[in-house]
């Protein structure tokens, strides 16, 4: 009695559970579940049944066109299983005033989902000089070094103990990407370590700037 | 056209929204291949699993309790 009775409450508690994370994506789950849909008619092979449910899906989904419920990943998604209906019904089907208005249909979404998605971003790296190529590593240093001097006279203004401009610094490597200072911290690490400090969590918030600074590397290339 | 395991995933989900816990099960299992490292999909599918194996449990000892039920009238 007493195991059925924990059963019966482990139940429930893991009923519950999965309830509030379907609650919480409501919303996201309404989305997945209309790419879904869409997904089951691309892979149909009647036409103008692709056609007529095309027409039906757009109907209830095209208002998510003006709010904003997609993420771009979604409608990248979309884009692409628009597409291939569009393939199939202009090959196949090109004759039927259905499938002519589902592929007129397709184009507007297309266009406007690609107005939104083509949004010009414009992204500038750390600011070098003209023939920082041709500078040899001295120098480069050297500019850097100077830049790193510029953010610890920046950060070190009205503080009272090293380590609050290590906070900081390590702030700006995270919030900001900012490489400089990301190698002032290491720099301050290493000063305070050689000065008996105990630096390990200094050191485990530095790995993880420098993670996010390579990552964010990675995705500029 | 989404890949199976994105399809799969979906489906699970949309399952667990209509409670058919089982079929979400299923359809997270062809999912899993495609999502190990995700951690909030390996959350949700072991706590659906956990229920399932919770529910098969229960499900065994109700029909025990059944038998017991059936078997006294007739001593």
């Amino acid at each position: 009695m007493k195991t059925d009775f924990s059963l019966r409450s482990l139940e429930g508690l893991l009923e519950a559970f999965l309830e509030r994370m379907v609650h919480l994506k409501h919303r996201r789950l309404g989305v997945l579940g209309g790419i879904n849909r869409l997904d089951d008619i691309a892979r149909q092979n009647d036409p103008d049944e692709i056609a007529d449910e095309v027409g039906d899906w757009f109907a209830e989904h095209n208002q998510w066109l003006t709010e904003s419920v997609l993420k771009p990943a979604d409608i990248d998604r979309i884009g692409k299983i628009l597409g291939e209906i569009n393939g199939h019904i202009s090959a196949e089907a090109s004759s039927s005033p259905a499938a002519r208005k589902v592929v007129q249909e397709i184009g507007r979404w297309q266009e406007k989902s690609g107005a939104r998605s083509s949004k010009l971003v414009l992204k500038r790296g750390a600011e070098t000089t003209e023939d920082s190529e041709e500078m040899d590593t001295i120098s480069l240093f050297g500019s850097s070094f100077e830049r790193c001097a510029a953010l610890f006279a920046d950060f070190s203004g009205g503080k009272k103990h090293l380590l609050s401009v290590l906070d900081d610094s390590l702030k700006s490597a995270v919030v900001q990407k900012n490489k400089q200072a990301l190698l002032l911290s290491a720099y301050l690490i290493y000063y305070l370590k050689l000065n008996g400090y105990i630096v390990d969590p200094f050191v485990k918030r530095l790995k993880a700037a420098e993670r996010l600074h390579k990552e964010g590397s990675t995705a500029n290339a | 056209m989404l890949n199976p395991g994105e399809k799969a995933y979906c489906q699970a989900l949309l399952a667990l929204k209509s409670k058919s816990y089982r079929l979400a099960a299923e359809e997270f299992e062809k999912a899993a291949p495609h999502f190990k490292n995700d951690r909030e999909f390996n959350l949700i599918m072991e706590t659906n699993r956990v229920l399932v194996a919770v529910k098969k449990k229960i499900a065994a000892q109700e029909s025990d309790t059944i038998e017991v039920e059936e078997i006294l009238p007739y001593g």
